[in-house]
């Protein structure tokens, strides 16, 4: 609260100082030749604005660069990028990790709706093909002022294609190693009233195994289906309305081992109303309606005796109406604001209840340039929930363009993740080691019920101390960042960020059982916080070829790890069974999963008299520890580590007559796979795709 | 089978303190300090997991540096992960022990040399409430690692300082949890509860120090 409290003033005083000195004309978006300078973004404001002079960290995905890669799922082409890192997660998932905050901080969008259906935070980017999309935008750092909970760390768009005049269409299809094929078809449809998409795509695969000594596939075979349609209607040049609605289901195959073995199954629908209206020049408004489902189903199996082991399942719900107005008075300013309503359940196995989570939310944003130059955005968004304290997330930003050259920009913002239903439901006790695992809220009732079945041994942190509310985990996010061109072939562009989080929620053991395992719940606890820099460049220095690359330097730490090892109190031993030894503050790591440095280096090369693009993609990511190994709980020097890799990407395209495209690509070039510790890279995957257009 | 090895003898107080204490003949010479490891202390336990954990716990005594059956005479006593003292009172758990004793132990960070004065007002006994030294990953004295080696790791740097049943002192060191402590342990194919532990015993009454 003191925090809050504090913000808000801060964001107060900016914006009364700001607005006392609102002159001069500018356009909010500067015209600018270049082609590459020219890419518009929604997702930083929620309004059309140029990548090239927006004051936050973003960057935008285009499709033909998607095209070209020959990337088939959101996790091909992110993983990619500067700065992003796909974790895997069990089964076969992937998440993104950006500027060091993991996949439970990400917002990932479709057309500017949220994806439901999270697996321990994690949303998998394998759900979304790639197929349809026009672009995909990315921003990073604390969007909650705009976003709520989840865009503590960043957020990621996916903006699906919109229709040009008439009908066209476009087959796509890849197949290749692991017997895997992706096939897509995009229709659509234009005229002055009128516009309709319609797209659908099969992906299947084998899986893959990269521990054959035993039953199970690293990846188990799996195909899924994705559909979407998408209708717009302008009743007037003022009055436009659109109902958009997309469908997921995957089968996959589910084994606990030889003898357990079943299916797995994910089905997901969305549909997304939303009614636009222009009053006059500075007023205009769009009402929306968002609802989604995501659901699961699992179960094994004993083969030995046809007997159903287990059965589980999971099923998200989320209704949101949200009206937004905008209102432009001159061409220097422009005003966004919103208010909605999340109604979310969740029904799932392993559940003390099936929770519903309510939150009315209002949001404001003011955009605006000053003395021709200096473009500010201020806003801020006030969540309530039924579960956890009200949150207010404000942020502002800055951009001035020193020279025509060189811009620097600096974004503050706060982040909030509100606690996921599992934080607070769960009630979970593993089958074969024997924990349990209680939800906050679950605790008092579950725990009186173990009791009552004679399970708990002691009781180690009072059942009162459950009466306050688990507070979300929140973040102050901090950018600065210089833009340099060099000429329009060579753009350079750097990013220092530091992300401080508080409250970060995590298990402790708050009772013993009489079978001598632990009783865990969450509670918030620690600080940690990300800080790095990020650099990019594109050059385009040669006639036809495109070079591009980043770099992103990454320290992630705890800061309670960090005092622990400055004083002194932490040890380490050099072999499992000596001696120990105490560790310094230089010994300290940091969190898992995070690598030091990353890097990319994209080479596209354009063969116009062979109609033919050729591009290798490299990325590099650097040692990074996965568990703490060595016994004293925290990743430090000592602990086993998983060897930094890079992968490397091969993909030919070649045109042949109006319409069609031919290809044929390597995925991982070097064969590089980590049986133990990756298990997202299956090792080298040839391919070859056709991309037919009518 | 438990196998304990007289190894190191440590240096000794002993010539330091007569050599300064020379001229006072009445004083009996103390003891000298032993440093004993233990290898392959077995402490199963019946059940455990889902079901509760029961079976006699494995005791030790460190005035015979050995295992023992003895219902009075011990000083700690294991099973599985769990830990016990011979003093206070039972934790409640199946098959544990009666306390005889005024036993005691705290944990000390520090390495094994490091911890050269027992604080004795740090001590404490097991209660109804559990073990002196608590029970469960990260609590006591081991860390679960999880997924996906699951280890039990002696945590670095914890010291187990005990008051024995005879009232006397003794610093240990836990090192491994598993048969013949392995310097890469695997977390699924190697057997425990096999404790092996460094420790020094203080054998002269009153002396507070290793």
């Amino acid at each position: 609260m003191i925090l809050n409290k504090y913000f808000l003033s801060v964001f107060f005083t900016a914006c009364f100082t700001l607005n006392s000195f609102t002159q001069e004309n500018k356009a909010l978006v500067e015209p600018d030749s270049s082609e590459v300078l020219n890419e518009v973004l929604i997702t930083a404001t929620r309004t059309k604005r140029q990548l090239s002079a927006l004051p936050l960290p973003a960057q935008i995905i285009n499709k033909e660069t998607i095209q070209q890669s020959g990337a088939m799922r959101l996790g091909d082409i992110l993983a990619e990028q500067t700065g992003l890192i796909t974790v895997p997660d069990f089964g076969g998932g992937e998440g993104i990790q950006m500027q060091g905050l993991d996949s439970q901080y990400i917002l990932i969008l479709v057309d500017g709706v949220p994806l439901v259906g999270r697996s321990a935070g994690t949303l998998d980017l394998n759900r979304i093909s790639v197929g349809n999309i026009q672009q995909i935008e990315i921003v990073k750092g604390a969007s909650s002022s705009l976003y709520g909970s989840d865009a503590l760390g960043g957020v990621v768009n996916i903006i699906t294609e919109t229709p040009k005049k008439d009908w066209h269409g476009t087959l796509n299809y890849r197949t290749g190693t692991l017997n895997t094929h992706d096939l897509s078809l995009n229709t659509t449809y234009r005229n002055d009233k009128l516009k309709l998409s319609l797209f659908g795509n099969r992906y299947s695969s084998s899986g893959y195994d990269l521990t054959p000594q035993n039953a199970l596939q690293t990846v188990e075979p799996f195909s899924n289906y994705t559909a979407q349609v998408k209708l717009a209607y302008s009743f007037s040049t003022a009055t436009t309305a659109s109902l958009s609605t997309r469908y997921y289901s995957q089968n996959q195959d589910y084994k606990a081992s030889e003898s357990l073995q079943g299916e797995s199954n994910i089905e997901e629908w969305n549909a997304h109303f939303k009614l636009n209206h222009q009053f006059n020049s500075a007023w205009s408004s769009s009402l929306e309606l968002y609802a989604t489902q995501y659901q699961t189903d699992e179960y094994l199996n004993d083969i030995a005796d046809a007997a159903l082991t287990s059965n589980g399942f999971y099923d998200q719900r989320l209704l949101r109406p949200e009206l937004r107005v905008r209102y432009q008075p001159n061409t220097q300013e422009a005003f966004i604001a919103g208010t909605g309503y999340n109604h979310e359940t969740l029904s799932r196995t392993d559940f003390s209840e099936s929770p519903t989570f309510n939150s009315a939310y209002v949001y404001l944003q003011y955009d605006a340039t000053y003395f021709e130059k200096l473009n500010v955005i201020a806003g801020g968004r006030l969540d309530t929930h039924n579960v956890y304290a009200t949150q207010f997330s404000p942020k502002v930003a800055l951009r001035y363009p020193i020279s025509n050259s060189i811009a620097i920009k600096t974004s503050v913002g706060r982040g909030f993740k509100a606690p996921a239903f599992r934080q607070l439901y769960f009630d979970f006790t593993n089958a074969t080691v024997g924990y349990t695992v209680l939800g906050y809220q679950a605790v008092p009732t579950a725990l009186a019920a173990m009791q009552e079945r004679g399970e708990i041994a002691n009781i180690l942190i009072p059942v009162s101390s459950f009466d306050d509310e688990l507070k979300p985990e929140s973040s102050i996010n901090l950018n600065l960042g210089v833009d340099y061109s060099f000429s329009k072939r060579l753009t350079f562009s750097l990013n220092v960020f530091r992300n401080s989080l508080t409250n970060l929620i995590d298990t402790r053991i708050i009772a013993t059982k009489t079978n001598g395992q632990s009783v865990f719940s969450y509670t918030n606890i620690n600080e940690s916080y990300t800080q790095g820099l990020e650099f990019n460049f594109t050059a385009n220095a040669i006639k036809n070829l495109n070079i591009s690359g980043g770099y992103q330097l990454l320290y992630a730490k705890d800061k309670q790890a960090e005092a622990a090892f400055e004083a002194g109190q932490i040890y380490a031993r050099s072999a499992a069974n000596s001696p120990a030894f105490a560790l310094q503050k230089s010994d300290y790591f940091g969190l898992y999963n995070r690598s030091r440095h990353s890097a990319n280096l994209k080479l596209f090369y354009n063969i116009p008299q062979y109609r033919m693009n050729a591009n290798l993609r490299a990325t590099y990511r650097s040692k990074y520890g996965l568990s703490d190994t060595n016994g004293n709980g925290y990743l430090d020097r000592y602990d086993r580590f998983v060897s930094g890799y890079g992968i490397l990407d091969f993909a030919l395209t070649k045109n042949l007559g109006k319409h069609l495209q031919v290809g044929v690509g390597v995925d991982n070039l070097l064969d590089f796979t980590d049986a133990q510790n990756i298990t997202n890279v299956p090792g080298r995957l040839l391919f070859g795709k056709l991309n037919y257009q009518f | 089978m438990m196998n304990i090895f007289k190894s190191l003898t440590a240096v000794s107080l002993v010539l330091a303190l007569s050599s300064c204490s020379s001229d006072d003949d009445t004083a009996a010479p103390l003891e000298e300090l032993e440093s004993e490891t233990v290898t392959n202390l077995y402490a199963p336990e019946i059940g455990g997991r889902v079901e509760p954990s029961s079976g006699d716990f494995t005791k030790f005594d460190f005035e015979t540096g050995s295992e023992t059956t003895s219902e009075t005479d011990w000083d700690v006593a294991f099973r599985s992960t769990t830990i016990l003292v011979n003093g206070g009172s039972k934790t409640g758990i199946t098959d544990e022990p009666e306390r005889t004793a005024d036993a005691a132990v705290y944990i000390a960070s520090g390495t094994l040399a490091s911890i050269t004065e027992v604080d004795t007002s740090l001590f404490a006994q097991d209660t109804t409430e559990g073990p002196a030294i608590a029970i469960g990953s990260g609590n006591g004295w081991y860390n679960y690692t999880g997924e996906p080696y699951h280890l039990i790791k002696p945590i670095p740097g914890t010291i187990l300082v005990f008051r024995t049943s005879e009232g006397k002192y003794a610093k240990v060191e836990i090192l491994s949890y598993y048969e013949n402590a392995p310097e890469e342990p695997d977390g699924l194919s190697d057997a425990t509860p096999y404790y092996t532990f460094d420790y020094v015993y203080q054998p002269n009454e009153g002396i507070t120090t290793f």
